[in-house]
């Protein structure tokens, strides 16, 4: 009795540190790059993305500057790790779409401003922070959202989302 | 002009993706950040003033430091005294200090400078630190892409100083001059992109020029280029260079360039 108690308690240990870690997870990221001229500068993004640990996987569609960057499980990225990352290899994010779980959005540093969960799966949310769309877009968002407290701060702690998906 | 006209409407009105890898203009766009560019120029012009050719060989390192500077190193082999001699080099940086981006389209600038080295003998009145003088350049390179198309140009100061240990700059000879380079970039195939692995092919036609500040004697020269890139990593440049108009003496102003360049990415983690 008292070994399956023990074996009981360490799979629920177990269990809570992944539902802890797989809040904050992002599972997939969309990069749509703007100011690419050719292949070689999208293999500049694509080999920029594939140096990152947690990056699994990454596929481009050429023609439209779209990254698609699978993640490893359990990873603890940040959004803003796409943008250093693209912005290294020398181009700009017009872009972002998450593909996250619900409660992943529902904290810190995430803000949500527009749309609402109606499920428990996973939903895709796009980044509007400056720096994460085109320069036009964020000039068009930056009058959208003048009530809000902080989306016109432009900090680099908190993103800013709406569910698209 | 005429032909000049043509050429460039055939430039706008390709429907493709516009290219800046330039040859002769190097873009406002720098290297990405943490990578090497490594590459070899070669170069034949044919001798104005005496039988054969005139061989130049350049290899180049370049690293992308961040986003926005680049460095880049130059040697010059030539075979002007029949064996080919290292007869200097080069340090350039770059860089870019204004970026507006969209979607289809960007518009870059960055700001260079060079400093060259060169041991070799003083023949001509065209200043070319690259290669031939010793001397500094500084300047300006603006880069656009209207969806299709990439239009480049740079406006830039050159100096040059004596060729040092053995050949002073003739004091008859204007030692300082005004560069400029205007260049269109076109990607003609693939039409539709499908893999990294796929062969692009580049046609661009740059504009060379150079007035001499002091006399105010000039040169245009005309610089058909196609460049195939390989694997999206490598890159080879054909090109050749052929004088339009010219009131300088120049030693050899027309001839063909061979470039193979090769791009290290994420040097180190």
């Amino acid at each position: 009795m008292k070994t399956f108690n023990h074996k009981y308690s360490v799979l629920i240990a177990l269990m809570t540190l992944f539902s802890i870690t797989s809040q904050a997870q992002i599972a997939k990221a969309e990069i749509q790059a703007t100011g690419l001229t050719c292949s070689m500068c999208s293999n500049a993004i694509n080999k920029q993305l594939k140096s990152l640990a947690e990056v699994e996987n990454v596929e481009i569609d050429l023609n439209t500057n779209t990254f698609t960057v699978i993640l490893k499980e359990n990873n603890t990225l940040k959004p803003s790790i796409f943008k250093e990352n693209v912005e290294k290899a020398g181009f700009f994010i017009g872009s972002l779409i998450l593909t996250v779980k619900p409660e992943t959005i529902a904290e810190k540093p995430y803000v949500l401003v527009d749309g609402k969960a109606n499920t428990d799966k996973t939903i895709q949310v796009q980044v509007l922070d400056k720096g994460y769309v085109t320069d036009k877009t964020f000039k068009k968002l930056s009058k959208s959202y003048k009530n809000s407290t902080t989306y016109n701060t432009n900090s680099e702690a908190d993103f800013h989302v709406k569910i698209v998906n | 002009m005429k032909q000049f006209l043509i050429v460039i409407s055939f430039f706008y009105f390709q429907k493709s993706m516009g290219q800046e890898l330039f040859l002769m203009t190097d873009p406002a766009s720098n290297v990405p950040a943490n990578s090497l560019g490594v590459n070899v120029l070669q170069s034949l012009f044919k001798e104005e003033f005496k039988s054969g050719n005139n061989y130049h060989l350049m290899p180049e390192l370049t690293y992308g430091l961040n986003r926005n500077l680049m460095f880049r190193a130059s040697a010059f082999v030539s075979n002007r005294n029949n064996s080919l001699v290292t007869e200097g080099g080069s340090f350039m940086t770059k860089y870019r200090f204004y970026s507006e981006d969209d979607l289809n389209s960007h518009f870059r600038m960055a700001a260079f400078g060079r400093y060259s080295f060169n041991n070799a003998d003083i023949h001509q009145e065209q200043l070319e630190i690259m290669g031939h003088n010793t001397g500094f350049e500084t300047g300006i390179v603006a880069t656009k892409l209207i969806k299709k198309l990439a239009i480049s140009s740079t406006v830039s100061f050159e100096k040059v100083f004596d060729n040092k240990p053995n050949y002073a700059f003739p004091d008859n000879q204007g030692d300082n001059a005004t560069n400029y380079t205007l260049s269109f970039g076109q990607l003609i195939y693939p039409k539709k992109y499908t893999s990294l692995k796929q062969t692009n092919i580049n046609l661009m036609l740059e504009f060379v020029g150079q007035t001499i500040n002091e006399n105010g004697k000039s040169y245009i020269d005309v610089v058909p280029v196609v460049q195939f890139i390989f694997n999206s990593q490598a890159r080879l440049d054909l090109a050749y260079r052929k004088e339009l108009m010219s009131s300088m003496v120049r030693s050899a102003p027309d001839g063909v360039y061979l470039n193979l360049y090769y791009t290290f990415f994420n040097l180190k983690k």
